[in-house]
């Protein structure tokens, strides 16, 4: 193999950090024999040995080596980044080496656990890596993080519950808030449906409450009939353009943009448990229904003596072609038997059958089970594969299931009124996502980034999802991750600036000719056409920037790098890698 | 079998038939000491929906009862399952059998 051309090699002093991950790594790679022969590159002037190179006292002592050897560039051979290379940037920035000379090479998931039943070849692979990883570490230079300023206003688009509670939360911490709400009213889905589990308080009443709340405040401007048409600029200060209702485009400049845009009742299709016979409704349907007229439960014009309801239509349904209905809808369960009780608290004499698939109500709501059995519900369980079928004949409606306590036995019931308890359905909101770009699960969904630990935040820097609009939620869960969400954006714009990556793309100007070839791979918009002398060439934002390196494979001179990930960097990584031992 | 809440209202008209509260597990079939393996969550089921005939079909087992209340005594549900066995045998007495409350 040719030596590649190099440019003239400065000398480094870089430090090496085996770590065994307590037998993880050391069992099958032979940590000792990769310090060894990497000790031998005549950039590397300490290396160590550790049983757990994260813990105190192993950074402890990197701290020391870091500072007595005067080392400019630090290599740990460890687990994967996504695990401790944050880590090990703070280790290496509190011992005075600039976070972004650290490099960590994953010798565990990629050798040691992937590789077990050959310990000659992880450790051969090994220390490939690490060979990669100190010719990685002899082209970093310093970087400094990108201190933005950050505009102290919020766009919350939707007014419905968790909207309305997320302005109000964001206001008591002194942000503006922009409330924009697409339809003609505010208060959403809640508002429509009378009382509401487990306060008995109605939907109504709860969101009126919010509603005059957020009119009283000077800091919260609410848009109805409005939509967002236009978002640009980056976490800190978007730009964004509203269209109002009067067809006019008002323009804000935003820190942070949360997404309350909820969800929509599933709509069954006509004749799906019999949806569109004269009787049948979904739960919201009667949920309207009672909540304008209490106290009489009449279907056009007759007393309603029976009702049947059927769960989880339009939830947990098999897998499918496109959006996925596989989700159950967690409030639906909760919901009907705090109906059926009500009911029957106003019509005792009223009989209510729930043919239900698992009973779901979770958490303290278990009484409103409990309460829906007490007050005189029956419950008869069915099976996926046998749902009940809904039809009408010359007698009315009936309904035929097959019990499952019965051993499958056929059950008819004549009710007098049907209701199909739906669930929570995403809504298209198409021009919305063509705006924001946000990630969508397969449910439909708007998608966090980590379930568990970041339920709030999007891929999008600055972009917050809260309420149904990420996935089933009752009101009170709707309420607190918009609670979380405001305190996630007043950790963002409270400081007054925020800090960005600074492995962004760079333009060398003296080789850029402006082709237009990065501008079109970039999907942040972060490429302009600038005057360099007398020649049109490309370059950066650095606050748009993501990073991401579409442009640098794009650029046909080879003008564009990624900091960090320099042309010469991954050259002389891929030669680390493959050089052959003498 | 037709759901007939005729029966299910006739039976449940006083207030010590809670059979609804049930919630399936079979405790009661798995400690009746008599192994009446149709008491009570299949009968309180068949009372549920208004099948009489089978009511009466299994009116030996009702019967048969010791009211020991075993099975009450463990019932997640919180059924009290000998008072309703006492509601049916009341049914079964006036309706059935024509017999007059003394």
């Amino acid at each position: 193999m040719t030596e590649p051309e190099q440019a003239p090699k400065v000398p480094r002093r870089i430090g090496v950090v085996v770590c065994q991950c307590g037998g993880n790594i050391s069992d099958y790679v032979d940590t000792e024999k990769v310090r060894a022969e990497i000790a031998k590159d005549p950039d590397v002037v300490s290396s160590r040995v550790e049983m757990f190179a994260c813990s105190d006292a192993a950074q402890q002592a990197s701290v020391q080596e870091i500072r007595e050897k005067k080392l400019d560039g630090l290599v740990v051979c460890s687990c994967s980044p996504k695990l401790h290379l944050a880590t090990f940037r703070a280790m290496s920035a509190r011992a005075g080496l600039n976070p972004y000379e650290y490099t960590q090479v994953n010798i565990r998931e990629q050798c040691s656990w992937a590789h077990t039943h050959d310990r000659e070849g992880a450790t051969g692979k090994a220390l490939r890596l690490v060979r990669a990883g100190v010719a990685h570490t002899e082209g970093t230079e310093p970087l400094q993080r990108i201190r933005v300023e950050t505009i102290p206003q919020v766009l919350v688009i939707g007014a419905g519950v968790a909207g309305l509670r997320l302005a109000l939360a964001l206001s008591d911490m002194g942000l503006s808030v922009h409330l924009v709400e697409k339809s003609d009213h505010a208060g959403g889905n809640v508002a429509r449906w009378g009382t509401l589990f487990p306060s008995d308080r109605s939907g109504e009443e709860v969101t009126g409450q919010l509603i005059e709340e957020v009119r009283g405040r000077q800091n919260i401007q609410l848009y109805l009939r409005s939509e967002l048409v236009e978002k640009s600029g980056r976490v800190g200060a978007f730009s964004v353009r509203i269209r109002t209702g009067t067809g006019d485009t008002i323009p804000l400049t935003v820190g942070a943009i949360v997404v309350a845009t909820g969800f929509e009742p599933y709509q069954p299709a006509q004749g799906e448990f019999g949806y569109g016979l004269e009787g049948v409704v979904t739960l919201p349907e009667l949920k309207e229904m009672l909540a304008k007229e209490p106290r009489s439960l009449t279907y056009h014009g007759k007393e309603v003596r029976t009702i049947v309801y059927v769960y989880c239509v339009g939830s947990r349904l098999p897998e499918g072609e496109g959006v996925q209905r596989t989700y159950c809808s967690r409030y639906c369960c909760s919901a009907t038997s705090h109906v059926s009780t009500t009911l029957n608290s106003v019509h005792p004499e009223l009989h209510q059958f729930h043919l239900f698939r698992d009973i779901r109500t979770y958490g303290r709501y278990e009484s409103l089970y409990e309460g829906a059995r007490r007050a005189g519900s029956v419950f008869l369980r069915y099976g996926e594969e046998d749902p009940p079928e809904v039809s009408r004949d010359d007698q009315g409606l009936l309904v035929r299931l097959k019990d499952r306590l019965m051993a499958g036995e056929p059950v008819e019931i004549r009710p007098d009124l049907v209701v199909l308890v739906t669930g929570m359905a995403p809504r298209p909101n198409e021009e919305l996502n063509r705006v924001l770009k946000l990630p969508i699960g397969t449910d439909g969904f708007y998608r966090e980034i980590h379930v568990k630990l970041r339920p709030v935040e999007t891929v999008v820097d600055g972009v917050f999802i809260v309420g149904t609009a990420q996935g089933p939620k009752n009101v009170a869960e709707s309420v607190a991750s918009s609670l979380a969400a405001g305190s996630k954006t007043g950790a963002l714009l409270l400081r007054g600036h925020v800090e960005l990556d600074p492995q962004v793309a760079r333009v060398d100007p003296t080789l850029c000719t402006w082709c237009g070839e990065c501008q079109a791979a970039c999907p942040y918009g972060a490429i302009d056409r600038v005057l360099y002398g007398d020649k049109e060439v490309a370059q950066v934002s650095p606050v748009l920037c993501k990073g991401e390196g579409g442009c640098v494979s794009a650029c046909p001179k080879q003008a564009v790098s990624v900091l960090g990930y320099t042309h010469s960097q991954i050259t002389a990584m891929i030669d680390a890698l493959a050089r052959e031992e003498a | 079998m037709k759901v007939d809440t005729r029966l299910l209202d006739r039976v449940s008209s006083g207030p010590e038939f809670d059979a609804k509260l049930c919630l399936n597990c079979g405790t009661c079939t798995a400690l009746c000491p008599l192994g009446l393996e149709i008491l009570p969550r299949k009968i309180f089921h068949h009372v549920l929906l208004g099948d009489k005939e089978r009511l009466l079909a299994e009116e030996n087992a009702i019967f048969s009862c010791l009211l020991c209340r075993m099975c009450e005594v463990n019932c997640p549900g919180g059924v009290h399952i000998a008072e309703n066995v006492r509601a049916l045998r009341v049914y079964l007495n006036e309706e059935i059998h024509g017999l007059a409350e003394v």
